[in-house]
């Protein structure tokens, strides 16, 4: 039972960075019906721009700042950075092809993803970089009964949710949420209601990556490390999350990366690691088989 | 019905020049080659651009310093990169270009075994066929086919395997975990030092993790609730830093309740400062000599340069093979240059019966390859990480 539980929590927190990633795949198909694939990249460069501001301040020991303040640095510049990148790849990549064959914004979509990848490899490291979380945030480990897990780990967990209730609240309280669900549902009906498309889909894709640059940054200080092939497989992660919670659906995206991260777990500590990839991805093909539409996706209306 | 006149006659045109040509030019008595070239090939890109990019760096060094020592009895050689992104069927297009050059004369790599497998036919089967000097691939299958092309100047699985058993055996290994990264060269590795240690009844728990995980919990709950005291993980390199750092975060501290041994990538003393500390105490085993870890002035000197070349830092970023794959491009330069040059061309075959016959001058010494295409006396060498380097304890074997 106890290592039930551990792998559990172990599920959990890798689930909830899946959760956050696959949030913004999940919001950017809602408005566009479009498979953002550099999506996982933009959570790659987002734990690089952390790593780089941690690696300046911690390196050089600028001694007068303090920890909590280059935490903070970091996530300015992490979520900034990363949801300037969205933007300016929908304004540069995608926004030409909108009006396009559908697989054509797919396949810009993938050689972004490659652009961005050779990018950081050649340009910044192509061997992993070190993100110095022992300087930033206590390395402390919590124990519950026979339990463990570091205070980042659930840190992740925590801020994450929080993350996505406060966006769950953006998206069905405000005003400009109520635009972007109604983009989601009719673009044209939405021009003609007065709504600025192209603002709204803006703004979506800047909070999807900041997002996704928020994801790097908990990645970093939870495990340290920041690699231009880390957003790949995750990205790949997130994406099959969003699609057993429902492509286009905010809360079925969350609940997906949760569950995707937990199965992971459970099917690698109690089945094999040599088939862990094999059992989500049947799980993907279970769901996909029962429900199309996915666990929290309605069929084809109401998007967002 | 014009046309194949017209191109036969200038076909027979051209031979008489070239015949010509040849003749003045043995006139000359020269045996300066028209052209020489030779392709580095490796993952410089993607998944494992971090073993590839080092090896790159490492050959381009070498061709330039043949060059200036005089080339190819003044002919300058030409480098071709190939980056077959760790990708067999990347590699047969790229190499189908140098099957139909006779001036590509050799291949410095492919550096990964399923590479070199997926791969290799084509080039034995060329007209002549086209060798290569491999500088990381493993697999025993890649020396023990029978291929007159094959080449390579590191140790292979079958004897890493073992001797990574024995050490861990000789160090008081109780119960051991043993992890692959899902490559041909990692799962086959893996499996031999399994083996190894199950042959010594020596009880162990296998897990893989894809390239590219950076998550390790799963894994380090199951090493938990099995006991094991000792974590074999052969990788290549990008998970270790993570996974070490995980292990300490768990509560597993390397030197005091754990031990670490990994494989060729994880002798890398950068891994020490991106696990923060957390690998200090582990060790590595490598089927090549890191030069930066042997006596030798020839290997002290090529460290030298090579930081002049790419920077004060840039060991760390250089990979596990920057001394393997620099010792590759020497043996294959060298056994081109040995080659007999007829009316400006050197024949590959010429180019294989200089590599199984001659012995070669490297930064490592002797080098000489066995009628197989294995280096003889390849050494497996033991690393431990200590302070902020990687130090060499000693060469073993199973």
């Amino acid at each position: 039972m106890g290592i039930f539980l551990q792998q559990l929590i172990n599920g959990l927190e890798l689930g909830s960075l899946y959760a956050l990633v696959a949030l913004g795949y999940t919001l950017i198909y809602g408005i566009l019906e479009m498979l953002n694939f550099a999506h996982g990249d933009v959570y790659m460069v987002g734990a690089f721009l952390a790593a780089g501001v941690a690696a300046l301040f911690v390196h050089n020991e600028v001694a007068a700042i303090p920890a909590g303040l280059v935490v903070g640095l970091m996530v300015v510049m992490a979520m900034g950075g990363a949801g300037l990148l969205g933007v300016g790849i929908e304004r540069v990549a995608y926004r030409p092809l909108r009006n396009a064959n559908r697989l054509a914004p797919l396949i810009t979509a993938i050689g972004v993803s490659l652009f961005l990848e050779s990018a950081v490899q050649v340009w910044v490291s192509p061997a992993p970089v070190l993100v110095p979380s022992n300087a930033l945030v206590p390395q402390t480990v919590l124990h519950l009964g026979g339990l463990t897990t570091p205070l980042t780990g659930l840190m992740l967990f925590v801020i994450a949710v929080a993350l996505m209730v406060a966006l769950d609240a953006f998206v069905f309280r405000t005003r400009f949420g109520s635009a972007m669900r109604a983009t989601a549902q009719d673009r044209e009906a939405a021009t003609f209601m007065g709504i600025d498309v192209d603002r709204v889909i803006l703004v979506t894709f800047f909070v999807a990556s900041a997002l996704a640059g928020m994801a790097g940054v908990l990645f970093g200080l939870w495990h340290a490390t920041a690699d231009f092939f880390m957003g790949y497989l995750l990205g790949i992660k997130a994406f099959t999350a969003a699609v057993i919670g429902g492509i286009g659906n905010i809360r079925g995206a969350m609940i997906g990366g949760l569950l995707l991260g937990v199965l992971e777990s459970l099917a690698g500590g109690f089945i094999s690691t040599q088939f862990q990839d094999t059992f989500v991805f049947l799980a993907l093909i279970t769901v996909l088989l029962i429900r199309p539409q996915g666990l929290f996706g309605q069929p084809l209306t109401d998007r967002a | 019905m014009a046309q194949p006149r017209i191109f036969a006659l200038i076909a027979v045109a051209a031979v008489g020049l070239a015949a010509c040509g040849g003749g003045s030019t043995g006139g000359a008595a020269t045996n300066k080659p028209d052209k020489v070239q030779i392709a580095a090939e490796g993952p410089f890109t993607g998944d494992q651009a971090s073993i590839g990019a080092g090896a790159l760096k490492a050959i381009q060094l070498a061709v330039k310093d043949f060059n200036a020592a005089g080339g190819v009895n003044g002919t300058q050689v030409q480098l071709l990169i190939w980056d077959d992104q760790h990708s067999a069927q990347v590699a047969q297009t790229l190499q189908a270009a140098g099957i139909s050059d006779p001036t590509v004369l050799g291949i410095v790599g492919p550096m990964n075994s399923g590479v070199v497998l997926g791969s290799v036919t084509g080039l034995q089967s060329a007209s002549p066929p086209l060798p290569f000097v491999s500088e990381s691939a493993s697999n025993t299958k890649v020396t023990d086919s029978g291929w007159s092309v094959a080449h390579r100047v590191n140790a292979r699985d079958d004897a890493q395997g073992p001797a990574d058993a024995k050490f861990m055996i000789d160090q008081g290994a109780k119960k051991v975990e043993v992890m692959d990264a899902k490559s041909d060269y990692s799962t086959a590795l893996a499996d031999q030092t399994e083996t190894a240690l199950k042959a010594k009844s020596i009880p162990t728990q296998r897990d893989s993790v894809k390239a590219g995980t950076t998550d390790f919990s799963t894994i380090i709950t199951k090493i938990k609730s099995f006991g094991a005291d000792w974590v074999y993980f052969a990788d290549e390199g990008p998970e270790a830093a993570p996974f070490v750092s995980q292990l300490k975060q768990a509560n597993l501290t390397i030197g005091q309740n754990i031990n670490f041994l990994g494989t060729d990538g994880e002798e890398d003393s950068s891994i020490i400062t991106k696990s923060q500390g957390a690998y200090d105490g582990a060790y590595a085993t490598n089927i090549t000599a890191d030069p930066a870890g042997v006596s030798g002035s020839a290997a002290a000197a090529y460290v030298t340069e090579y930081k002049a070349a790419y920077g004060a830092d840039s060991l760390n970023s250089a990979g596990p093979f920057y001394g393997s794959a620099y010792e590759a491009a020497q043996a294959l330069l060298q056994a081109i240059k040995n080659s007999p040059v007829n009316n400006g061309k050197i024949s590959r075959a010429d180019v294989i019966s200089h590599l199984a016959s001659d012995t070669f001058t490297t930064i490592f010494g002797s080098v000489k390859f066995d009628s197989k295409g294995d280096v003889q006396g390849g050494g497996i060498y033991v690393y431990q990480a200590k302070g902020s380097n990687m130090v060499v304890l000693k060469q073993v074997s199973g």
